[in-house]
């Protein structure tokens, strides 16, 4: 657990109410460091993507607090509507549907489209745009229309166009939906090259066991477990009581067996 | 109408004269045929023959070329037709042929245009002509959901069709068809606010910039 | 609906072109002050919707041929006018400049007709007749129902008038014109105000939310949204009073005199230059020449002064920045 002070990422009771009346978070306290790559797991409504727009403050305007009073730091410095372009910055979000986040007619334009917002100079974005599509194996479909893209492709042109504006911070929300085994490969190959912080909401806990250092176990906006990957992923009774299951890896063969 | 970009080969003479020059080049032709008197319908003609090695320059099959003009020409001879039918005099023959071509020039000069001008770079040029930016990054959103709501439209009517099994009265399929389109506005919508939030991650402020040229 | 090039005349073609362009440069600027950062990609996706909307076919009673969503009044009443003018657009241009659906010189005459109007005048009319009817669900959907109808009307009555200003159609009979085309949109607008309506019940069974409520002191008191006002139920008075043309002959010749045909009319360019043709040597296809220079003449005139609002929009508007060689950022 990290500290304070390194923390890349602090949560300070961090509760949220959507308009609605539902309670989405409910006091959530946590510390991510700056090298750590964190899986967020929990069942359908537990909160997980909402947790994940905090980090970035995607949430509608008035959720965001405008003064001291911040749940959410980010290198240290509280999330407030005068700071979200500079966390902006230090945070790159992967949204699950790459539709979503590829808006542009070429991909070489929706590559560029943060470094421009950066306020680089054209050499400058022209260099990231070659060096995200390249760190995503995509430098030779710059030209093309993301519709002509399968999903897989989708995917990592958006994370190239993560990558672009150089986040010290990467929060992906379900990476892995919709993808073919190899093009989930090829995602998690460029993600154990990404040298800051990780910090993943997923229901594919094999790619959690292969990624991810710690997990946190989100319910009802609660954290329910939190610690060491395959400590948690291996304990049945968390696992069952938080409707997930214990990955076929690390199944005992006696339980194997039973069910297989 | 399909929705995709245009089949002609890409390279060909046509491709090469700048972007800039082949609009202006069309809108010039378009213009030009409609400011020819009625009566100097052999002038038409002329431009019409242009227009036609135009289109084979850009190397436009001819089979697309008639399949297009059979949808097009119908509504058109009708409409010229109307004319002589209502006023028997020569001057009418006149105006209806005049109309004929010059419908048919104009139409033929927009083909070949987007022949040989691909999306991005109508949006290139309209970005040096000084149009809006705004307006330009709009285009270019619409230009890439476009193809995202066809996509959605086309699994919805393979789920209709699926359940479907046809007959009923025609307001049965008027309904269906406009609950069709409520649910694509819906997820329209929806996916607009997400696009939205996407955009923001990555430091929208809501000024457009562009990175020029093509590298 | 769509006009395709060659139907009006040129002139006319730039004059509409003219106040469309004036017209996309007032939205642009009244869309960035209403939706802020969210402009571009709702209007961006509204436009995207309506034009894949009217890939849906609607079949017509029997007949071969199928009407399809026009959608200026769907898009305002979920936008905005300012946004559904600009989306109408937006769908206009791409259909011109990438199907050749519509022409290219006439993209000005359909964006005004269908987009300004539609959207604009349709917009008024709605929020107008909301106003009337309240809040409800019934209401929104009776409101957007009948400025549908309206819309379609007018774009009709528009093109009438657009194409009898074209000097082309010198001897076309004018009220037959009008008439046949207000007839036959009569039925059609019954299509696009019925899909509307369908639609947006749909979409309030579901997202009440998403469907804003007109502001009362909206687009109504801007200039553009009285004119659209008064020309949209001009022009449906024209519409209840054509069918019965022929019981009083000149019942329509009144009704556009009252309502101010005539001064549009009087007021196109070829009619104000006319008397100051060019004295020609007499060759025969000069005169027909030298009316057309005319009116391109007089629309220079109007083209100028819609360069110039667009000028200071473009002032107003928020900073935009180019990248490129020559300036940096």
């Amino acid at each position: 657990m990290a500290t304070p002070e390194q923390a890349a990422i602090e949560l300070r009771q961090l509760s949220f109410r959507y308009p609605n009346g539902r309670l989405a978070l409910d006091s959530i306290q946590c510390a991510i460091a700056g090298s750590e790559r964190l899986a967020i797991v929990g069942p359908s409504g537990a909160g997980k993507s909402t947790l994940l727009m905090h980090l970035n403050g995607l949430l509608p305007a008035p959720s965001i607090s405008a003064d001291d009073d911040a749940q959410v730091f980010v290198q240290g410095q509280a999330v407030t509507r005068k700071r979200l372009h500079e966390v902006r910055r230090q945070v790159g979000f992967l949204f699950q549907d790459p539709d979503d986040q590829l808006f542009c007619p070429t991909v070489r334009d929706d590559v560029a489209f943060g470094p421009l917002n950066l306020g680089l100079d054209r050499a400058e974005v022209i260099a990231r745009v070659e060096s995200g599509l390249a760190a995503v194996g995509m430098a030779d479909c710059s030209a093309r229309n993301p519709s002509e893209l399968s999903t897989g492709e989708r995917k990592r042109v958006c994370l190239a166009g993560i990558l672009a504006c150089q986040p010290s911070i990467l929060v992906l929300d379900e990476p892995t939906s919709n993808l073919d085994p190899r093009a989930r490969r090829q995602l998690l190959q460029i993600l154990k090259a990404f040298s800051g912080t990780l910090i993943v909401a997923t229901h594919d806990l094999d790619f959690v066991l292969d990624l991810c250092s710690r997990v946190l176990v989100l319910e009802s906006g609660k954290v329910q477990a939190d610690g060491n990957t395959e400590r948690i992923l291996s304990d049945p009774l968390i696992m069952d009581r938080h409707g997930l299951e214990v990955p076929w890896r690390l199944r005992s063969p006696a339980r194997r067996a039973s069910e297989g | 109408m399909v929705v995709s970009d245009s089949g002609a080969s890409p390279q060909s003479i046509c491709h090469a004269l700048p972007a800039g020059i082949r609009l202006s080049l069309t809108i010039i032709t378009i213009l030009i045929a409609g400011l020819i008197p009625l009566e100097h319908w052999p002038a038409q003609g002329l431009l019409l023959a242009l227009v036609f090695v135009g289109l084979s320059l850009a190397g436009v099959t001819m089979r697309y070329l008639f399949r297009r003009l059979g949808l097009f020409l119908p509504l058109l001879l009708v409409f010229g037709l109307s004319v002589p039918v209502t006023h028997s005099d020569h001057a009418a023959w006149n105006w209806m042929i005049s109309l004929w071509l010059r419908c048919t020039v104009s139409f033929m000069a927009g083909l070949w245009l987007i022949h040989v001008l691909p999306f991005r770079e109508l949006l290139t040029t309209l970005r040096r002509w000084r149009c809006p930016l705004v307006l330009v990054a709009m285009l270019g959103f619409m230009y890439r959901y476009t193809f995202i709501l066809w996509d959605e439209l086309r699994r919805l009517r393979n789920a209709r069709a699926a359940r479907d099994f046809g007959g009923g009265p025609w307001w049965r399929s008027w309904s269906i068809n406009s609950q069709m389109i409520g649910l694509l506005l819906l997820r329209a919508m929806e996916r607009a606010e997400r696009t939205h939030r996407a955009m923001l991650a990555r430091g929208w402020d809501g000024s457009v910039r562009f990175l020029d040229g093509d590298g | 609906m769509h006009i395709r090039d060659g139907i009006l005349g040129p002139e006319v073609c730039l004059v509409a072109g003219a106040i469309s362009l004036g017209a996309i440069g007032y939205s642009l600027r009244r869309l960035r002050l209403d939706l802020e950062d969210r402009a571009v990609p709702l209007t961006g996706m509204l436009a995207a919707l309506v034009f894949a909307g009217q890939m849906v076919n609607f079949p017509l009673l029997g007949l071969p041929v199928s009407g399809h969503l026009l959608g200026g009044v769907l898009a305002a009443v979920m936008l905005g006018p300012w946004a559904g003018c600009l989306a109408i657009a937006m769908v206009l241009i791409v259909q011109a400049l990438l199907f050749s659906d519509g022409g290219l010189l006439s993209l000005g005459a359909n964006i005004l007709n269908m987009g300004v109007v539609g959207a604009w005048g349709g917009y008024a009319v709605y929020a107008t007749v909301r106003r009337l009817l309240g809040n409800g669900a019934a209401a929104t959907v009776s409101a957007a129902v009948i400025s549908a109808w309206l819309s379609v009307l007018a774009a009709a009555t528009l093109f009438c008038i657009e194409f009898l200003c074209s000097s082309h159609s010198a001897g076309f009979d004018s009220r037959g014109v009008l008439s046949l085309m207000v007839l036959y949109h009569a039925f059609i607008g019954v299509g696009e105000a019925l899909i509307t309506g369908a639609v947006l019940a749909f979409v309030l069974a579901r997202r009440p939310d998403l469907i804003p409520t007109p502001q009362p002191a909206g687009p109504i008191r801007t200039v553009g949204g009285f004119a659209a006002t008064g020309l949209v139920a001009a022009l449906a008075i024209a519409a209840i009073l054509s069918p019965f043309k022929s019981e009083f002959p000149d019942g329509l010749d009144a009704v556009s005199e009252q309502l101010g045909f005539a001064t549009l009319e009087t007021e196109r360019p070829p009619l104000v230059l006319e008397d100051y043709a060019v004295p020609a040597p007499e060759v025969a296809w000069w005169p027909g020449l030298s009316v057309s220079v005319a009116g391109i003449l007089g629309t220079l005139v109007v083209f100028a002064g819609a360069i110039g609002l667009a000028g200071v929009t473009r002032r107003h508007a928020a900073p935009v920045v180019v990248v490129d060689g020559g300036h940096g950022r």
